[in-house]
């Protein structure tokens, strides 16, 4: 049997490996995920009623009735946008990752991702950042909605437009409000990237995973897990320090 | 000529809540109009009408022989014109509505960078135009009593502080009438003074302004004309000594009973 | 129960929405199965044609010694990839070894993303109703795993009835532990299997006598580890698609691997050559 003096540089280069597959998806992730989410929590709260002026005239004719307030709230995009937010946050993301690999070459009988890692790689960043962007849209979407309308107000009589209402007035409260429970996300994103493995993507667990299942000679050992452990504790401790940090320096103002 | 002529402003919310029903004044340039009521009354939502932030049902608004708005028209509705023709108003927020990410002097100049940007020529003098409305902002801090509170942020500053910002704020873009909502109401009582003053001083210089207030001892010093409204109607109008010295109106005396520091 | 199924008819278009889009952005995976995808009929194409269309032949493995494994320099070897490397070679196309999760290799060789699985797979039923199989080139016994110290109590199958098992969900050798009516453990991996004896978590472990030569015992990873007596005796074979003629294909590379040596000379080279069958 190996010494821990000769198995540990191979683990320590295979964990490597494993953790810029980690490292990869959490920053691809983070990158779609943050303004696809955006642009989702702007779905969700579309307001857009194209039967609005049907179901007024409607009410204005016979009186208000179920028909009329049906036609009044029917707002499609953001109906849409609530059912699928509803869809993947209502199901497991390991399930995601399955479907969204296997689904092409099963039903369409072609395998767009390719076999390689970098097909698992673009499948599991799809299903990533589709998924963190359903999350984070909800959480821009109680930090829109939870700056007051004042602010809104205040700017409008100020002869501002909507965007710039938005970009010079709105969006930093917005951030405000967001970095907290943003943080927890994204320490979740963490140690989520490891569900990829599901689909084969060689991440930070399966390469320390290895050394207990038997690999490069070494086998049956638990010390690489802690390991493996004590990566995502140093990414997610420097995470934790900058997300605190951005807290403080958004620390000036109250909102 | 009047500056601001409204004919016949109806508003109903909800389906069956009438707001207001039909009002109809005018003003004249550097009048002061104190409008006075319980609450419910809907002087809140005449005021909203006036600065575009609620669209009437009915009625016309006219500013300097402009129709701005016209519920008839809807030429007069346009979303994109909307902003511009806000700018004829100013309006001062109960609750200050400061933002606060930005330091007294940028809530001041916030609004009028932002404007200028859109003109023609603001790439060939960014600095002068700064400069200009950096003074500009300075000058109104300083009128208001904020000399040395520029840099403060909005949680820095006490109520009454934030309301004189707010009030240089809307003062900034030069409207044609500024509106204030209750502007004391959010205020701890021995803070309502120094805002009462730097009304008063508007006054003086001849601002054209609708004040919503329920400071009536204050609106019978500062006004040049007092409207009581009652249940979306205008009950009665006229100098201040008429309509708290002399009530006509069964309605106004009961109003006014409730306010026993009104002789 | 109208609404229910609209609501997952809903969920699968949001799911292969997303694929699409995907698909557009990545350009580099679309390329490689784009030949595939230019076929009119696509069904009727011979696996053997669209393996030989793109050139490469995908095997499915797992870390595994000694049938796939990695050697210093990261390059897959062992007496299965030695063999694939050389089947790829007699068709004129290239190899690429591919890891999968054990659990999913029908779903990953029926959703094309491997073109095989090579990898010491025992040829049970459920094997053989799933995929399209070689002849079998190795022999293999399910093998029971106790600590040493304890090793001489477990001799026969009878001594070990009371014994608490670990065995790889779907393997072979949980269905010969369940057939006998032993309690069993199933977990994810045979390697799992033996972790759960190593940790004591489970009395016993099933495995592969192949696998158990090369992990359990003297100068392994497993020291404490041995094995006794075999459940069953059994064989390995190779998975292709359903009704691929790429079987057939290796049934003719294995008869002539065999006769000229070359079969025997790798299995030496990773001490399995008493387990190979005569093709």
């Amino acid at each position: 049997m190996t010494t821990f003096a000769e198995q540990f540089p191979i683990v320590f280069q295979a964990l490597n490996v494993g953790f810029i597959q980690t490292l990869k998806l959490f920053f691809v992730t983070l990158i779609g995920a943050l303004p696809l989410g955006l642009i989702i929590s702007f779905g969700s709260m579309s307001s857009w009623a194209p039967f609005a002026r049907i179901g007024r005239r409607l009410a204005a004719k016979n009186g208000p009735s179920k028909k009329s307030t049906f036609f009044v709230e029917f707002k499609p995009i953001s109906l849409v946008v609530k059912l699928v937010i509803w869809v993947v946050r209502g199901t497991p993301l390991m399930l995601q990752l399955l479907i969204i690999y296997y689904f092409p070459g099963l039903v369409w009988k072609n395998p767009v991702w390719g076999s390689g890692e970098s097909g698992r790689f673009f499948a599991a960043s799809v299903a990533f950042i589709f998924n963190y962007a359903c999350y984070f849209s909800e959480i821009y979407r109680g930090g829109i909605q939870g700056v007051p309308v004042g602010q809104t107000e205040a700017g409008q009589v100020l002869g501002m437009t909507g965007t710039q209402i938005f970009f010079k007035v709105k969006l930093l409260q917005m951030v405000k409000r967001i970095v907290p429970p943003m943080s927890n996300e994204i320490i979740t994103l963490v140690k989520d990237t490891s569900l990829s493995r599901i689909i084969a993507l060689q991440e930070l667990i399966w390469a320390g995973n290895a050394f207990t299942k038997g690999s490069q000679g070494i086998s049956g050992e638990i010390w690489p897990l802690f390991f493996t452990g004590f990566y995502y504790l140093v990414f997610s401790g420097v995470l934790t320090l900058l997300l605190g940090a951005l807290e403080r320096k958004l620390d000036y103002f109250r909102a | 000529m009047s500056v601001l002529r409204i004919n016949n402003i109806c508003k109903t919310f909800d389906k069956d809540t009438v707001v207001l029903r039909g009002i109809d004044f005018s003003m004249e340039k550097g009048e002061t109009v104190a409008i006075i009521g319980s609450s419910g009354s809907g002087k809140t939502t005449l005021l909203r009408c006036l600065n575009f932030l609620t669209q009437p049902d009915k009625g016309q608004i006219t500013v300097n022989d402009e129709v701005l708005f016209d519920a008839a028209d809807p030429a007069t509705q346009k979303e994109r014109e909307i902003r511009k023709k806000r700018l004829h108003f100013g309006l001062v927020f109960q609750n200050f509505n400061l933002f606060p990410q930005y330091t007294a002097l940028e809530n001041v100049m916030l609004a009028s960078e932002l404007l200028a940007k859109e003109q023609e020529d603001y790439r060939h003098n960014k600095k002068e135009i700064h400069e200009r409305l950096l003074e500009h902002a300075k000058q109104l801090l300083t009128d208001v009593g904020l000399k040395d509170k520029m840099g403060h942020y909005p949680h820095q500053l006490s109520g009454g502080q934030q309301q004189r910002v707010a009030i240089a704020r809307a003062l900034a873009l030069q409207p044609d009438v500024l509106c204030f909502d209750e502007p004391t109401s959010a205020l701890d009582p021995e803070l309502t003074g120094e805002v009462l003053k730097v009304i008063k001083g508007l006054a003086d210089q001849n601002m054209t302004m609708i004040i919503v207030t329920h400071e009536m001892a204050f609106a019978r010093d500062v006004a040049d004309r007092v409207i009581f409204m009652d249940g979306g109607v205008i009950v009665e109008q006229g100098p201040p000594q008429e309509v708290f010295g002399n009530p006509k109106h069964e309605r106004t005396i009961q109003f006014l009973r409730g306010y026993n520091n009104v002789g | 129960m109208k609404k229910i199924i609209a609501l997952l008819l809903a969920a699968m278009m949001v799911l292969s929405m997303a694929a699409c889009s995907a698909e557009k952005e990545e350009s580099a995976p679309v390329e490689e199965s784009a030949p595939a995808a230019e076929a009119p009929a696509e069904s009727a194409e011979s696996d053997l044609d669209y393996v030989l269309g793109k050139g490469k032949l995908v095997v499915g493995i797992t870390d595994f010694a000694p049938m796939d494994y990695k050697d210093e320099n990261g390059e897959w070897i062992g007496f299965d990839a030695d063999m694939a490397r050389g089947f790829a070679e007699s068709l004129g196309v290239e190899v690429e070894f591919v890891e999968i999760e054990w659990g999913n290799k029908i779903l990953e060789l029926d959703g094309k993303t491997i073109d095989c699985v090579w990898n010491g797979m025992t040829l049970t039923d459920e094997v053989k109703s799933a995929m399209e199989c070689s002849n079998a080139y190795c022999n293999n016994a399910q093998v029971v795993i106790v600590p040493a110290a304890v090793a001489d109590q477990y001799q026969t199958v009878e001594a070990c009835k009371d014994l608490v098992f670990a065995a790889e969900e779907g393997s072979a050798g949980e269905a010969e532990v369940l057939a006998l009516g032993y309690e069993c453990t199933a977990v994810l991996a045979q390697s799992d299997a033996l972790m759960e004896v190593a940790s004591g978590t489970s009395d016993a472990a099933v495995i592969d006598s192949l696998m158990a030569a090369a992990m359990v015992g003297e100068g392994t990873g497993y020291e404490d580890l041995t094995y006794t007596v075999g459940l069953n005796s059994e064989e390995y074979g190779v998975g292709f698609r359903k009704g691929s003629e790429l079987a057939q294909k290796l049934n003719e590379y294995f008869a002539a691997a065999y006769a000229d040596g070359s079969m025997m000379a790798a299995a030496e080279t990773y001490g399995v050559q008493a387990a190979v069958i005569a093709q």
